[in-house]
């Protein structure tokens, strides 16, 4: 029986299928198929299948990361979309938080909203801060606005009305006969896609659901299909922004739940890799040619945040809290007005790409100084499938180093170096946000780059582990096959905390439980290990910030809260607070913001394959060259071949590994090891 | 100078930078106040031993360079200063800050028994006593009827948090709760600072970050310099009104003088300083000069004091932008817009391709206030206004502007937390300027009340002025307060600074901020332009017709 992933990515579909039976993993990768990217899935599949020599009859799991639902936001290539809102708040989208986008910068510009304000219908009605009617729906206005979303003929109707969160019943009627009136569109109601409270971000999730809906549902339609065709029996499920696994079905009425679906694959992937080599508390770093994403794994469950925004645009369901910072191999570096040396934000991208892919580029990149200095193979890269233009890497780096007036050698190490500067501080920006302290974690490198510079980030930062998992380029796929099935269930409750009376918050957990356990129901592979767990959000009344608590099991397995429990998670609230800000206000009000339940169903992981072992790198030593390192200057450094090293070998820094899809550079301030299942466990010395 | 390499020096600035904003994320994680966590009214910053500015991390311009002022203080006070002393000051005539509700925290960070920098905060608390709730009404005449004045004081030493400064505070305060938690909140955030100046110290060597420090001084003032000269040179002058309060509308002037690598500001000509809290101090002035040089020149130059000390500002005392102490000072805001849209005004003519029309300018600050349940409550609100029209494009809609940022809160927050409820929050339409490139439009917000009844206070200017056009742009429309719109009752208040207006359980006090002005001749917009907006309700029929030329058929 095979179990296959496959994450489509801008440039490449990878596709890794594990043979249960023998523990074997096969790994493909395809160009993808950006007009439709189940045609490259399906392909993919297809290959696999062959290079496994199995039969589609043989997979028994499918499992997917996708890029459509963001491609759509950054592209602004949605569905026409209509929003009916409540009246005299028909600009929460226009007004937002009314910040203006760039302190200084004049010229910048806010994102615009995804309904021109001509496509928003405004209805006369009230609800209270307490979900009580103020103002009755007006009939007039409903029939008007069913009628003027009819004539703007869209394919996606969102439907948010103030304090929905607490009484949806507006929202949802109107919702419910917009749907009769208007079947073939889609429509979402902001109380079923997140009712949660703070209304410009819970109606720009509803919207942006409602944007990216109709174009995620053709898509699922015609993979599912294209699945099918294949031969291959199981209907796929995707990855949600939370690192969950998903049906279709969900995917399709909670479209919103997919925009981080891609990176957060690699997050999982390398929380699995990184468990298995006894690492539990660590530092994702995703390299890639335009942009680096970071996430920190705590106790081996990586951070979920539910305030993310997406092209400028928040979006209130949870997702894996990774920050992306505008740094990667493409980045491309420049001598600002005042001297300085500046990497990025502006990215050469794969078109033309660094100059030393030799298409074109002329601006120099990170990966054109990494070329120079010898941390990349200055005749072939990607695996020896493209021969690296090193005359042009050197004219572009020569435009820098003339501008700094400094050698080339200064110039190439220097664009590493303020490179590496930007990723440490994106680092440790996730874990000081988290109230963390970055040493105490090891970094997980992956991704084409992240190997490169893992070492120096760690050193910089201050921490002393780097883990490199044996297939770094294609860790998101094996993430898919390691993926519970899981989703969050998020409701407002905005009560107090009061242990006299607890039934007001028996009613809504018990709503937010029975949406969880239906859930499970319908997603659950019979017989999987399910279980729901839970967390609270609590402030202090009038505080604007909620701090989370785990939910006692027994009050989920319940669905109820008693007195002892609910003095129990204020004590729990008292604790959490002092530990993040250093005191507590115990005399003062408490209330719960937000109930969330995680339901899940688990799935057996793969142990990874062991490699076979050997103390010695014996034919993997490929030869020498010289390397360039801030420490020492060029040095004589050996190179090695990944796939020839065994377990238990050890490679004193400074060394280079090479393989397909990715370079290891271990600084002379560095060691790496190669454990049983093939990472290489870098120990970084500390200034 | 030593010589170092480049590249060191700027890791060491980035490591400084990320130090500040690590700063910043403590201190909003950790505060109380919605004014802090949520709209990060705050500021961190890392300084020499010399009490230069070396980096920030600000959330608004207003807070950029103000706290240089509190290590000059902190120096000629002659207190003693022992490791692990912090020490705080919200006196705006003395270094601390812009006004009353900002108090600032500095920590001098010692390694090895030596002074090796200052690690600093500042923070808008949202009531510090004062004669109304929130500490902010714009008709005070005197800083004594502000707030607490707090001299520098130290605040903590290494025993501990001195009592009696926090409970001064708190004793004069309406919320004292808040101000605990805030001023802890930015206790740990200088602690943080101090850490992390200390580890780039240990890591690097005191000479090189020295070194380093120097260089990076260098680099910001390198940059102002290649920036200037790109401005021709020469003396540009403008002139801008504030609304009047009692008697004349005060002026305020600018010669912007631009030679080689070098500018000046003198503020010759403006108004005498205002009886009422409009007053600016010193290093609000500063901020604001330095926002608007810095937006026009070069968004990017790193702000610390290289940049800072290269600029030249005169100011006439006794004049609003120079007061004689203690004049009232809270409501600074609205005059530090004025002196941002007269500095940009100047420089409008120096580099006309570069800068927009007058932005709604103000900051429209009102607070309800009252009783609910037996608890006093204090809602401040900021609101945003038109975005000025920019030379290529539309200006934006419904943003803060120039020296602020500050977020709104949310309707179902403020609904949870007070007796009042939002009926309308909408742009309103025409209010931003005709123009080739239209101006941005401002907002209503209209506020019931639903308790026993409320106190209304706000300040607000751009009531009796409208935002300029430029080149043949129309100007945007002023803002305005008005009681119960629409009913036999109606009125409007006289003006932007009020105190103590008592509105009864069911009145509506809306909100209008100004528009703001358009850019270049508005027969010159395309149709299609003005058809978007017109369908978009952002223009009615009528302007279009009107000022537009716009027919139908087009």
């Amino acid at each position: 029986m095979l179990r296959i992933g496959v994450d489509v990515g801008g440039t490449f579909t990878d596709v890794t299928a594990l043979d249960a039976a023998t523990g074997r993993f096969h790994i493909h990768k395809l160009p993808s198929t950006t007009d439709d990217q189940s045609v490259a899935v399906a392909e993919g599949i297809r290959e696999v299948l062959r290079h496994a020599g199995a039969e589609p009859g043989d997979v028994e799991y499918l499992g997917h990361g996708t890029t459509v639902a963001t491609n759509t936001v950054l592209e602004s290539d949605g569905a026409l979309t209509t929003l009916v809102t409540t009246a005299g708040l028909r600009d929460v989208l226009e007004i937002g938080r009314q910040q203006r986008p760039d302190l200084y910068d004049m010229d910048a510009d806010k994102a615009p909203p995804l309904v021109p304000r001509a496509l928003v219908h405004a209805v006369v009605e009230r609800m209270s801060a307490e979900g009580k009617v103020l103002v009755p729906l007006d009939e007039d206005d409903v029939a008007a606005a069913l009628d003027g979303v009819g004539q703007a003929e869209p394919e996606a109707v969102a439907v948010c009305f103030l304090h929905s969160y607490r009484n949806a019943d507006h929202e949802l009627e109107v919702a419910d006969r917009l749907r009769s009136a208007l079947p073939r569109v889609y429509v979402c109601a902001s109380a079923e896609v997140a009712p949660v409270f703070r209304e410009f971000e819970r109606f720009s999730t509803t919207v942006v659901n409602a944007y990216v809906g109709p174009k995620i549902n053709r898509y699922m339609s015609r993979l599912a299909e294209r699945i099918r065709a294949t031969g291959v029996p199981v209907e796929p499920r995707v990855i949600g922004s939370s690192g969950g696994m998903m049906s279709l079905d969900s995917v399709s009425r909670h479209p919103v739940t997919t925009l981080l679906s891609g990176p957060s694959a690699g997050v999982v992937a390398a929380s699995h890799v990184a468990g298995q080599a006894g690492l539990s508390n660590l530092i994702t770093f995703d390299m890639g040619g335009t942009s680096t994403d970071v996430c920190l794994v705590r106790d081996g469950g990586a951070l979920v945040s539910s305030q993310r925004r997406i092209n400028h645009r928040p979006v209130r369901t949870p997702s894996l809290d990774i920050h992306t910072v505008g740094a990667g191999g493409g980045s491309v570096a420049r001598v600002d007005p005042g001297g300085a040396l500046e990497v990025g934000p502006g990215s050469a991208g794969s078109q033309p790409g660094p100059a030393a892919y030799g298409r074109g580029g002329t601006e120099p990149t990170v990966t054109d100084a990494n070329v120079l200095r010898g941390w990349l193979n200055p005749e072939f890269i990607l695996g020896g499938e493209l021969a690296v233009d090193y005359a042009a890497a050197e004219r572009a780096v020569d435009g820098v180093a003339r501008a700094m007036e400094a050698d080339r050698s200064v110039a190439a190490r220097g664009i590493g170096r303020i490179a590496a500067a930007n990723m440490a501080g994106a680092v440790r920006k996730v874990s000081v946000e988290a109230g963390e302290d970055p040493r105490g974690y090891a970094l997980v490198a992956f991704g084409g780059a992240g190997p490169l510079h893992a070492v120096e980030v760690a050193r910089e930062v201050g921490m002393s582990t780097v883990l490199v998992p044996p297939n770094p380029g294609t860790l998101c796929a094996l993430g898919l096959l390691v993926t519970d099935i899981r989703t969050e269930f998020a409701k407002a409750v905005l009560e107090d905390a009061d242990v006299r009376d607890p039934d007001k918050l028996n009613e809504m957990l018990h709503e937010v439980h029975a949406s969880a356990r239906g859930w499970l129901a319908s997603e659950a592979p019979s017989g999987a290990d399910t279980k729901i767990t839970g967390e609270a959000k609590l402030r202090y009344a009038r505080q604007n910030f909620e701090l989370s608590v785990p939910l006692p099991q027994r009050v989920i397995d319940a669905a109820r809260f008693d007195s002892d429990a609910v003095a129990g998670i204020v004590e729990a609230f008292h604790e959490q607070h002092t530990r993040s800000y250093g005191f507590a206000h115990r005399d003062a009000r408490v209330q719960i913001v937000e109930v969330q339940l995680t339901a899940a169903a688990v799935v057996d992981k793969p142990e990874l394959p062991a490699v076979p072992e050997g103390t010695e790198p014996g034919d993997a030593l490929l030869g020498r060259r010289r390397v360039d390192f801030d420490e020492t200057g060029p040095v004589d450094t050996p190179v090695y071949d990944r796939t020839g090293l065994r377990a238990g070998t050890v490679l004193p820094g400074p060394a280079i590994v090479e393989q397909l899809d990715t370079t290891t550079v271990v600084t002379p301030a560095a060691t790496a090891r190669v454990d049983r299942h093939g990472n290489l466990v870098i120990e970084v010395e500390q200034r | 100078m030593k010589t170092l390499d480049p590249i060191t020096v700027q890791v060491i600035g980035a490591s400084l930078v990320t130090a500040a904003e690590e700063m910043g994320a403590v201190l909003r994680r950790a505060s109380y106040s919605t004014n802090i966590k949520e709209r990060s009214d705050c500021s961190t910053a890392l300084f020499d031993e010399h009490g230069r500015l070396v980096a920030q991390a600000e959330n608004m311009p207003i807070h950029m360079g103000s706290m240089t002022g509190l290590i000059d203080s902190l120096v000629a006070s002659g207190l003693t200063v022992r490791p692990e002393d912090v020490f705080i000051t919200n006196d705006p005539y003395h270094g601390g800050g812009t006004h009353l509700p900002d108090i600032t925290m500095v920590k001098p960070v010692f390694a090895d028994g030596e002074l090796i920098g200052y690690s600093a905060d500042i923070a808008h608390h949202s009531d510090i006593g004062g004669r109304v709730p929130g500490s902010n009404a714009g008709d005070s005449n005197s800083l004594f009827q502000e707030g607490l004045r707090v001299p520098l004081v130290k605040f903590a030493t290494a025993d501990g948090v001195e009592q009696a400064p926090l409970a001064f505070v708190e004793l004069n305060s309406r919320l004292p709760q808040e101000r605990r938690g805030d001023m802890l909140a930015q206790l740990a955030a200088v602690e943080v600072g101090e850490r992390r100046l200390r580890e780039v110290h240990r890591r690097y060597g005191r000479e090189t970050v020295r070194a380093a420090t120097a260089h990076l001084l260098d680099h910001s003032r390198k940059r102002l310099a290649a920036a200037l000269r790109e401005v021709p040179d020469g003396t540009y002058r403008f002139h801008d009104l504030m609304d009047p309060t009692e008697g004349p509308a005060t002026e305020i002037a600018v010669a912007l003088t631009v030679d080689g690598e070098r500018v000046a500001l003198d503020f010759a000509g403006t108004g005498p300083q205002s009886p009422v809290g409009i007053n600016v101090v010193r290093p609000a002035l500063e901020a604001t000069v330095y926002y608007a040089l810095k937006a026009v020149l070069d968004p990017g130059i790193p702000p610390n004091g290289g940049f800072f000390d290269a600029v030249e500002i005169v100011a006439p005392p006794g004049s609003i932008v120079n007061p004689d102490e203690p004049a009232p000072v809270t409501a600074r805001t609205d005059t530090c817009q004025r002196v941002a849209d007269a500095v940009l005004g100047a420089l409008a003519a120096a580099v006309p391709e570069r800068v927009p029309a007058a932005s709604h300018s103000t900051v429209t600050y009102v607070t309800f206030s009252g009783e609910s349940d037996g608890d006093y409550f204090v809602y401040p609100e900021v609101v945003a206004g038109g975005g000025g029209a920019r030379p290529t494009k539309d200006g934006l809609d419904a943003v803060q502007v120039h020296i602020t940022n500050s977020s709104n809160l949310p309707i179902e927050a403020l609904e949870q937390e007070y007796p009042l409820l939002v009926d309308v929050y909408e742009l309103i339409p025409d209010s931003g300027g005709a123009g080739t490139h239209r101006g941005g439009l401002g907002v209503r917000r209209d506020v019931r009340v639903l308790g026993d009844g409320a106190e209304f206070s706000a300040h607000a200017d751009r009531q009796a002025t409208r935002p300029w056009g430029l080149r043949g742009g129309g100007d945007g429309s002023p803002g305005r307060f008005v009681v119960n719109p629409g009913r036999d009752d109606e009125h409007r208040l006289p003006g932007g600074r009020v105190s103590g207006v008592q509105l009864r359980q069911g009145d509506v006090l809306r909100v209008e901020s100004p528009g703001s002005g358009g850019f270049g001749d508005p027969a010159s917009r395309s149709a299609a332009q003005v058809r978007d907006d017109l369908r978009n309700g952002l223009v009615t029929e009528q302007a279009a017709r009107d000022l537009y030329g716009f027919r139908s058929a087009d």
